[in-house]
């Protein structure tokens, strides 16, 4: 099957690391021309060097996105360096915490607000385009409980409903919005990593878990997610993948 | 080494901290890379030499001088085959005697703190001493024609106080405290101990030897291997080993990530205990988690104060960091700006393959609020309960260590860079068991 990827253009956000960098990686791989911006600089530079190997155009920047003027100011510049995005994984995270207002308030900047922003300055290009596709990234800690009552799950899970919505609202300007919920997730430098490191317990729990007895590798999702992306998935829109080796216990109707 | 990223720890100059803890680099002493002989951990020949020439010859940890604040409170602690009692006089003084009545050899009181509103009175025949060791009461000495026991007192051991703790010494010759524990006094009385009070008290009976114990608190060599826990709590990679004289220490900055591992985005959870209690919270962190060890530094340096912590002779890297002490023979100090983790190792009294492991933990109570009471002393064995997952870690390997090491195929300890300190805990037994010309032939077989 073709996807029709080549000769594309992609705008991720959080896309230096894990699953927003295995998205940059199975694209570029595809043929498609990649901006990514993350918050360490470090890791957007590596990311970028590594991204070149597979001769696409790539573009990389150090961005918060709670800096909403900054943020906006990159897309706006990624989406000109590209010459006009065809698609936009826009997946930063805060990641999880409890205890404190301050976590209400980072999921919100930058789980919630991060995707937002993106989508505020992308929609009106891609209108105007007349086609364009987004992937918002939520979580099974969505779906499920998982590691307590946390900002990071109820925001996520927003992200849900608000694909929904804005594939009903833009389906007439040719944009497909999907929505994918990964699974746990393990990689060199993501948390599973150092949770395994400090909390094996909590960890070997959550591994007996898994009906596969195993964690998802970041390129596991970020093939589904470049598959909701692509032309391939031309009928797809409105949609939400779960996608976690079987993970969670409920039936996805 | 096994690392997957360079980190650059931030480090004070020590320069810019004149009256603080010397926190430069000590030139290494070149001590070789031969082979630590196995025997010395297990021989009843080595154990005997220790006791000649370390036990009896040197300072040694009794306790905590505000154990003993009042007149007539005193500790009774043992060594080896040794036990002692030290005792608060009415001038403020020590004196310390060994633990025995001269009758017929019991022992006047078991080991521990308590006081006496006069005398020390044997429980078997009621002779009685002094806060000093001299005899005051024998019943019945008119059927003793001999009369009582030359000098009319027990032996005296020598006593000092350093750092709010006390310390004696079965060596009537022995040098003075602050002299043996040079320069410790001056690297740690930055941490005002006299500020810190008891959290815990508890001796484990080991199944291996001291030095087995000793050995494993001096490297972080084995962080990698039984910690893998603590490669997102420290940095067990970036360390500085300083050898003196008789003691030695390393510097291990905490709350950072080891280089062995990728950096995380999330704040590992022990870190964000760290920030919380230094006051800080984790969930305003908005930079990488390799930058929250001087984060934590400078906020304790400016929120100190408040808080009634007084960390003005402590250096930034102390605010957050490990100094590590090793006051030979047998006292390992972990040493933070808020609290002090100790451990005393003791040698068992006949059997080289035991030993008494104390801990010691004491935290630094604010000023203003109330001491906390002293935790009861407890005593129990080898993995008994659990005395916490770090340490839980380090105790489960000691006993297989102590019996492999008698292995015929194991000639002894194939010691690397990162385990310094071993090797010049080594070499201190070595001048003090044979003197500065090192053992004789054939002493060690492993040699």
């Amino acid at each position: 099957m073709d996807l029709g990827l080549a000769g594309k253009k992609a705008i991720i956000v959080g896309g230096a690391r894990g699953i927003g960098y295995a998205v940059a990686e199975v694209l570029a791989r595809e043929g498609v021309d990649v901006a990514i911006c993350a918050r360490g600089e470090d890791a957007v530079k590596n990311a970028v060097a590594n991204l070149r190997k597979y001769g696409t155009k790539i573009f990389g920047g150090s961005v918060q996105v709670q800096r909403s003027d900054e943020y906006k100011a990159w897309l706006e510049a990624a989406d000109e360096e590209l010459g006009g995005a065809d698609i936009l994984v826009p997946m930063p995270s805060a990641g999880s915490g409890l205890g404190s207002e301050k976590h209400w308030q980072k999921a919100y900047e930058i789980d919630l607000m991060g995707p937002a922003r993106a989508v505020d300055v992308m929609m009106p290009k891609m209108a105007e385009r007349g086609s364009g596709s987004v992937v918002l990234v939520a979580t099974t800690s969505a779906l499920e409980a998982m590691g307590g009552p946390q900002p990071y799950n109820a925001l996520k899970g927003s992200l849900i409903i608000w694909g929904k919505q804005l594939a009903l609202a833009h389906g007439k300007d040719g944009i497909r919005v999907n929505v994918v919920s990964p699974g746990p997730v393990e990689f060199e430098g993501g948390n599973w990593e150092m949770i395994k490191g400090t909390m094996e317990k909590f960890y070997n729990n959550i591994l007996r878990q898994h009906p596969m007895g195993r964690f998802g590798k970041p390129e596991e999702i970020a093939r589904a997610i470049v598959f909701l992306a692509s032309p391939a998935a031309s009928w797809c829109s409105g949609s939400h993948l779960v996608v976690d080796g079987a993970f969670t216990n409920r039936t996805h109707f | 080494m096994d690392v997957n990223r360079h980190v650059d720890v931030f480090r004070v100059n020590p320069d810019d901290w004149p009256n603080g803890t010397p926190a430069g680099k000590a030139p290494d002493p070149e001590l070789g890379t031969a082979i630590i002989p196995a025997d010395r951990y297990f021989s009843h020949e080595f154990m005997q030499l220790e006791w000649d020439h370390i036990w009896t010859k040197v300072w040694l940890l009794a306790g905590r001088s505000d154990d003993i604040a009042e007149p007539g409170q005193y500790i009774c602690t043992d060594i080896g085959k040794e036990s002692v009692i030290i005792v608060r006089q009415h001038d403020g003084s020590l004196r310390g005697f060994h633990n025995v009545c001269l009758h017929r050899g019991n022992r006047l009181r078991p080991e521990g703190i308590s006081e006496t509103p006069d005398l020390f009175r044997c429980m078997y025949h009621h002779w009685t001493y002094d806060w000093e060791g001299r005899i005051c009461h024998i019943p019945d000495l008119d059927t003793f024609p001999q009369g009582g026991p030359p000098n009319d007192r027990v032996d005296a051991v020598r006593t000092g106080e350093w750092g709010s703790f006390v310390w004696f010494s079965l060596n009537p010759n022995v040098e003075p405290l602050e002299e043996y524990l040079d320069p410790v006094p001056r690297h740690l009385n930055p941490y005002h101990f006299e500020r810190m009070a008891w959290t815990r008290d508890i001796t484990v009976e080991w199944d291996c030897n001291w030095k087995t114990s000793v050995d494993a608190f001096n490297e972080s060599y084995h962080v990698q291997g039984i910690h893998p826990q603590l490669k997102w709590y420290l940095d067990d990679v970036n360390i500085q080993i300083d050898c003196y004289e008789r003691h030695n220490r390393y510097l291990i900055p905490f709350a950072a990530i080891s280089p062995r591992v990728s950096l995380p985005t999330q704040i590992p959870p022990a870190i964000e205990e760290i920030m919380r209690n230094a006051g800080m919270d984790p969930a305003e962190w908005e930079g990488s988690t390799g930058d929250i060890r001087r984060a934590v530094q400078l906020f304790k340096r400016k929120h100190g104060p408040s808080q009634g912590k007084d960390y003005s002779e402590l250096n930034d890297d102390q605010l957050t960091d490990d100094y590590n002490y090793m006051i030979f023979p047998n006292v390992t100090l972990n040493t933070h700006a808020d609290d002090l983790m100790l451990f005393r190792q003791r040698p068992h009294p006949i059997d080289p393959d035991k030993m008494f492991y104390d801990i010691w933990m004491f935290e630094l109570v604010p000023e203003g609020e109330e001491w906390p009471e002293r935790p009861r002393h407890q005593h129990f064995r080898h993995g008994d309960k659990t005395i916490g997952q770090v340490l839980d870690q380090d105790a489960f390997n000691l006993p297989t260590v102590q019996k492999g090491m008698k292995s015929s195929a194991f000639r002894g300890l194939w010691l690397s860079e990162q385990e310094l300190r071993l090797r010049h805990f080594h070499h201190v037994i070595e001048r003090y068991v044979y003197g500065h010309n090192g053992p004789p032939q054939g002493a060690a077989k492993g040699a």
